[in-house]
C-alpha cells in the first residue's frame, strides 16, 4: 500500500519518463465509526505538561536537606507535602491524586529523560513526541503506532482523538487521521446553515476524476471526508454518555470529560492526546505551577471518578510527559531554568502503584542538572508492549527494557 | 476589449495545461504550447503566494516569457524593509510581556503583508524559500525580533542571487549564529551544531561528509560571535578562534569559516542537493533523479546563479505538464495570502496569523531546523477545519475599506490591549459587487462559474459546480430561492467560502 512516507523517499530507481502517480498518497479505505465493541478496549491517554514541568516541585524529595539549599524560596515545605515515604512526597496540589495512590492505581517513575539532552522547548518537546533523540522524523510515535496497529483492518475514524487546537506531532501518522477537537461544538466546517448542507456535498467527496494527476488531489479528499463524518458522527458518539461528575471548569478537565465520553462509546479508541500548560516556570514558580498541578490532579480525580462509575477505568492508561524537567538550583525570579529528568506519572489502567527508579541525586549534577536514568523511551516501549499489547521495536526503532510498572 | 476580469467566466472546459513528457531535454526545454488562464494562475500560485484574478488576467495577457521575464528581473524593493512600530525586545523573564507580543506580532505581519503588497511576488515567495532552508526561529535561542527582520532583509537581497556568496553571508548572520549555537564556537569548547547542519541541511545532505569533517569545520567557524551588549553586533573574535591546520574533505590548511564554504561549493552534491529542494518548491515534490541531476549540472555551471536557474524551472515544460500541474500542498501562509489576493485584499490582519497558527505554521517559527516538512503533512482533520473556517470567516468578513484596521503600530497597540477584538477585526476583502463586475450578479449560473474561476480557475468536479449553483438557487431549507439584489452579497459570499473548501483549492 502506498503511504506518504513511500511517497517522500521514492525518488530514487530509473528513470522511466513521468509517471502517473495518480492518487498515491489516498487512503486504502474510506475510515467509518467502529461498532461499539463488546468487551474492555484498552486505551493510553497521554498528558503533556507544555514548557518543562519542575520535577523536583512535583515529587519531592522532602527528606533531602539539600532539596531545600538550593530551593530556598520555592520549595515545599515539609509540612505541606503530601507524603508518600519517609523522602519522597507530593506537590500539595496534587492531593487529589492521593486516594489513587493509596489505592495504587498510580506508578511513578523517576529519573526518566534521554541521551544528550536538549534544552530547547522545541526540539525537547519533538524528541519526545517523535521517540527519536538523533534525528528529524516526520511522524510521532502514537501516530505510528496507530499505523500499525490498524494494518490489515478497516480504517478507524476515532483510532486516536487529539484534545486541542493543533494536531500534536505525536500522533502525526502516515496513514491514520486523528480528529483533532478543541471544544466539540468548533469541530465542524462553520458556516451557515445553508453552507453546512452543501458543504456535505463538497466535503464529503464525490469521486470524480480530475483531468490533471496531482498526487495530493485523493489525500486532500480523503481528510475532508475523514474530518467532516468526524464531525458529522462526534456528537452522535457521546450522546448516551452522561458525566457520572462534574468536571472542573478548567478547558483541561472539560478535555478529560470530552475523552470520557469518547471512552464510553467504546468505538476503539487507542490513544488519545491532551496538553496542560505552560509549566515554563523562570518566574515566579509557586504560582504558576501550583495553579497548574491544581487543574491536573482535580481533572484526573473527576475523570478517574468518572469511569470507574461507568466501570470503565480499568480500561484507561494516563501517562504523563513534559519536554524536561528544570533546574536543581532555583533562579533569582523565583523561578527555574530548563533542566533535564523528571518523573513520569502512569495512573489507572493496570498500573502498579508505587515510585520506581532512585531518585537523581541532587548534588552529582550534569552542568547544574538532574542525571537521567531512565529512557523515557523504556516507558513508551512498555506502555506499547505491557498495556496495548504491541512489538515496540517497529514503532521505536529498536528494543528498550520494558519496566514492570505496569 | 474585455477587461482582464472579464475573461474569468466560462466553464474552462476548453483549457488543459500541457501533457506528460518522457524526454528529459524536452522536459527542460521552454514551453510553448497554450497560453491560458490556468497556466497563467500556475506561474503566480508558484512564482509568488498567487495571484488576484486581475494578476491572473495580465499573466494570461502577457503570456508566458513575459511574464516570467518580469517575474525574475524584478526591480528596486519598494516595501518597508522594517517593521512599523516598536519592536525592541527584553529576553529578562521579569520583560512586559505585551511588548513581547506586539513586537512578535509586528515581525510576523511585516514579512505577511510584503507578501501580499509586493508587485515582485517572486522575490518575496523566494524569501519564504531561503528562510525556510537557512532556517532560524522567531525569539528562539535568543533571536531578537530585529535580527529576524536583518536575516529576511538578507535572503531579500540574495532572492535571486548567488546560492554560494548566500552561504557565506548567512554563516555570519547574527540570527544564525544564536539558532545553531556558533555564537557558542569557541577553540576551548567547540560547538558542532552550525557545522553540522550546514553540511547536512544547508548544503550537501548525509552521506557526503564524515563526523571528522564535522568536527574539523567546527573548528574552523569558532571565533564568529553575537555580542548582545553591543546591540547584538556580529563580530569575529581572534581570541575565540581555533587556528590550527584543519583536514576538511580532503583539504589540508590553517581554514577559516570561509574556507569551509568555498570547499563546499566546490562538491558535486551541494548542487544536486540544493536542485532537489528548488524542484520540491517549485515543480512537483518528488522528482526525478534524472531531472535534479540535469538541473544541478546547469546551477553548478552557473556558479549557482539561482536566477538563471528559476528562469530554466518556470519556462520550462515540466513546469507546466500536467505532472506539475496542483502538484504541491499550498502551506498556510501560501492558502492565507493567496485567499487575500483572490478577494481582492490589500491588507493582512493579526486574524490572519492565528489562523495560519492554527493550521499548524507559526510565521518565522519553522518547527525545527530542517524546516517545515510541508506536502502531505500539512494536512489533517483539525488543520482542515482551521482552514475551511478561517476561509469562511474571511469571506464573511465585511471589513471594507471604511472599516479596515488603524495601520501599523496603531493596529499592534489595539492587539495587544484588545486581543479578542483585534482577531475579530473584518479583513480589507472587495465585496462581492466588485467580484462579481461584468455578470449578471442575479443570474446563478453565472455567479458560480465566476466565483470557481476566481477560487480555482474552474478545476472543479461537476457534483461541486452543482452544489454551489444549488446553494445559489435555494434557502437554508433546501426551498427555491431565486438570487437577488437582497440576497446576492450573503449568497456570494457563501458561494466563496464554499468554493475555498474545494480539494484544488488546498493545492498549489
Amino acid at each position: 500500500m502506498a503511504n506518504r512516507r513511500q511517497f517522500l523517499v521514492q525518488s530514487v530507481g530509473g528513470f522511466a519518463g513521468f509517471l502517473a502517480i495518480d492518487s498515491i498518497f489516498a487512503r486504502a479505505a474510506r475510515a467509518a465509526v467502529q461498532a461499539p465493541a463488546s468487551g474492555a478496549v484498552r486505551t493510553l491517554v497521554v498528558v503533556n505538561f507544555q514548557g518543562g514541568n519542575d520535577g523536583l516541585n512535583t515529587l519531592v524529595p522532602y527528606g533531602d536537606p539539600t532539596y531545600y539549599s538550593v530551593r530556598p524560596t520555592i520549595n515545599i515545605p515539609q509540612d505541606q507535602v503530601v507524603k508518600l515515604d519517609s523522602m519522597l512526597g507530593l506537590h500539595p496540589q496534587l492531593g487529589a491524586l492521593k486516594p489513587l495512590y493509596d489505592q495504587q492505581r498510580i506508578a511513578i517513575m523517576q529519573g526518566v529523560h534521554y541521551p544528550n539532552p536538549n534544552l530547547s522547548h522545541f526540539r525537547s518537546t519533538e524528541i519526545w513526541q517523535t521517540a527519536a533523540p538523533e534525528k528529524y522524523v516526520d511522524t510521532g510515535w502514537a501516530g505510528r503506532y496507530l499505523d500499525a496497529q490498524g494494518k490489515g483492518q478497516q480504517p478507524n475514524l476515532f483510532a486516536g482523538v487529539a484534545v486541542g487546537p493543533v494536531l500534536p506531532k505525536l500522533m502525526v501518522a502516515e496513514r491514520t487521521d486523528v480528529p483533532t477537537i478543541s471544544d466539540p461544538r468548533a469541530f465542524k466546517f462553520n458556516g451557515t446553515r445553508g453552507e453546512q448542507a452543501a458543504a456535505d456535498n463538497i466535503l464529503g467527496g464525490d469521486g470524480y476524476k480530475y483531468p490533471f494527476q496531482s498526487p495530493y488531489l485523493q489525500l486532500v479528499q480523503d481528510v475532508e471526508s475523514h474530518a467532516h463524518a468526524a464531525a458529522n458522527e462526534l456528537p452522535h458518539l457521546v450522546s448516551g454518555y452522561k458525566a457520572a461528575v462534574e468536571y472542573p471548569k478548567t478547558p483541561f478537565a472539560q478535555g478529560l470529560n470530552l475523552i470520557a465520553g469518547v471512552v464510553n462509546a467504546n468505538v476503539g479508541t487507542k490513544v488519545f492526546y491532551i496538553s496542560l500548560g505552560s509549566f515554563d516556570t523562570h518566574v515566579g514558580q509557586r504560582n504558576q505551577q501550583d495553579r497548574l498541578l491544581d487543574q491536573f490532579s482535580a481533572g484526573i480525580a473527576a475523570f478517574y471518578q468518572d469511569l470507574a462509575a461507568h466501570n470503565v477505568d480499568s480500561n484507561v492508561l494516563t501517562m504523563t510527559f513534559s519536554e524536561f524537567g528544570r533546574r536543581v538550583q532555583e533562579n533569582a525570579n523565583r523561578g527555574t531554568d530548563h533542566g533535564t529528568a523528571a518523573p513520569m506519572f502512569l495512573i489507572g489502567g493496570n498500573a502498579k502503584g508505587g515510585i520506581y527508579g532512585d531518585h537523581p541525586s541532587l548534588t552529582d549534577l550534569d552542568y547544574g542538572n538532574l542525571k537521567w536514568h531512565t529512557d523515557f523511551r523504556s516507558v513508551y516501549a512498555t506502555v506499547l508492549e505491557r498495556w496495548l499489547g504491541i512489538g515496540s521495536v517497529p514503532i521505536l526503532g529498536s528494543q528498550f527494557e520494558t519496566l514492570t510498572v505496569v | 476589449m474585455s477587461s482582464p476580469v472579464d475573461q474569468l467566466t466560462g466553464t474552462g472546459a476548453e483549457f488543459r495545461p500541457a501533457g506528460a513528457l518522457t524526454d528529459l531535454n524536452q522536459a527542460l526545454a521552454a514551453y510553448n504550447g497554450p497560453w491560458n488562464l490556468k497556466l497563467a494562475a500556475h506561474l503566480l500560485r508558484r512564482a509568488g503566494f498567487g495571484g488576484s484574478p486581475a494578476d491572473v488576467g495580465s499573466v494570461a495577457a502577457a503570456g508566458m516569457s513575459t511574464s516570467v521575464e518580469r517575474l525574475i528581473h524584478f526591480g528596486p524593493d519598494s516595501l518597508p524593509t522594517q517593521p512599523d512600530g516598536d519592536i525592541s525586545y527584553d529576553f529578562s523573564p521579569t520583560a512586559d510581556p505585551k511588548q513581547r507580543q506586539r513586537a512578535f506580532l509586528a515581525t510576523q505581519m511585516w514579512f505577511a503583508n510584503r507578501c501580499l503588497q509586493t508587485p515582485d511576488p517572486l522575490r518575496e515567495r523566494m524569501v519564504y524559500f531561503w528562510s525556510n532552508h537557512f532556517t532560524s526561529g522567531l525569539g528562539q535561542d535568543g533571536i531578537t525580533p530585529q535580527q529576524t527582520v536583518n536575516q529576511y532583509n538578507l535572503f531579500n537581497r540574495y532572492a535571486l542571487g548567488n546560492y554560494g556568496e548566500l552561504t557565506h553571508e548567512i554563516s555570519k548572520d547574527g540570527a544564525m549564529l544564536l539558532y545553531l549555537n556558533n555564537a557558542q564556537n569557541r577553540r576551548q569548547h567547540p560547538n558542532e551544531n552550525y557545522a553540522r547542519e550546514l553540511m547536512e541541511l544547508f548544503t550537501m545532505g548525509v552521506g557526503n561528509y564524515a563526523e571528522e569533517d564535522v568536527r574539523e569545520s567546527a573548528r574552523a567557524f569558532t571565533g564568529w560571535t553575537v555580542i548582545r551588549k553591543q546591540g547584538d553586533a556580529v563580530t569575529f573574535l581572534p581570541q575565540l578562534h581555533d587556528d590550527g591546520s584543519k583536514t576538511f574533505l580532503g583539504h589540508t590548511g590553517n581554514f577559516m569559516g570561509d574556507d569551509i564554504v568555498d570547499i563546499i561549493m566546490q562538491q558535486p552534491a551541494t548542487a544536486r542537493f540544493m536542485v532537489h529542494k528548488f524542484a520540491r518548491a517549485f515543480i512537483y515534490d518528488n522528482p526525478e533523479p534524472e531531472l535534479v541531476d540535469a538541473l544541478a549540472e546547469r546551477y553548478r555551471a552557473s556558479n549557482y546563479d539561482t536566477a538563471k536557474l528559476m528562469g530554466v524551472i518556470l519556462r520550462s515544460n515540466i513546469f507546466y505538464s500536467d505532472r506539475a500541474y496542483r502538484a504541491l500542498m499550498k502551506s498556510p501562509l501560501e492558502l492565507v495570502i493567496g485567499a487575500h489576493k483572490t478577494l481582492g485584499a490589500t491588507q493582512i490582519e493579526p486574524a490572519a496569523l492565528a489562523a495560519v497558527a492554527r493550521m499548524g505554521q507559526v510565521v518565522m517559527q519553522p518547527p525545527n531546523v530542517a524546516g517545515w516538512p510541508g506536502g502531505a503533512l500539512w494536512l489533517n482533520t483539525g488543520t482542515l477545519f482551521a482552514r475551511v473556517n478561517y476561509l469562511n470567516q474571511l469571506a464573511l468578513s465585511k471589513g471594507g475599506p471604511a472599516a479596515a484596521a488603524p495601520a501599523g503600530g496603531d493596529m499592534m497597540m489595539a492587539m495587544v490591549n484588545n486581543p479578542a477584538a483585534a482577531m475579530r477585526m473584518g479583513a480589507n476583502i472587495g465585496d462581492p459587487t466588485q467580484w462579481m463586475a461584468g455578470v449578471s450578479a442575479t443570474d446563478p449560473t453565472a455567479v458560480t462559474d465566476r466565483v470557481l474561476w476566481m477560487s480555482v480557475q474552474a478545476d472543479a468536479t461537476p457534483q461541486q459546480r452543482q452544489t454551489i449553483l444549488s446553494y445559489l438557487s435555494t434557502d437554508a431549507s433546501g426551498a427555491m430561492a431565486p438570487l437577488s439584489m437582497e440576497n446576492l452579497d450573503e449568497k456570494v459570499r457563501g458561494a466563496m467560502s464554499l468554493a475555498f473548501a474545494l480539494p484544488t483549492y488546498q493545492l498549489a
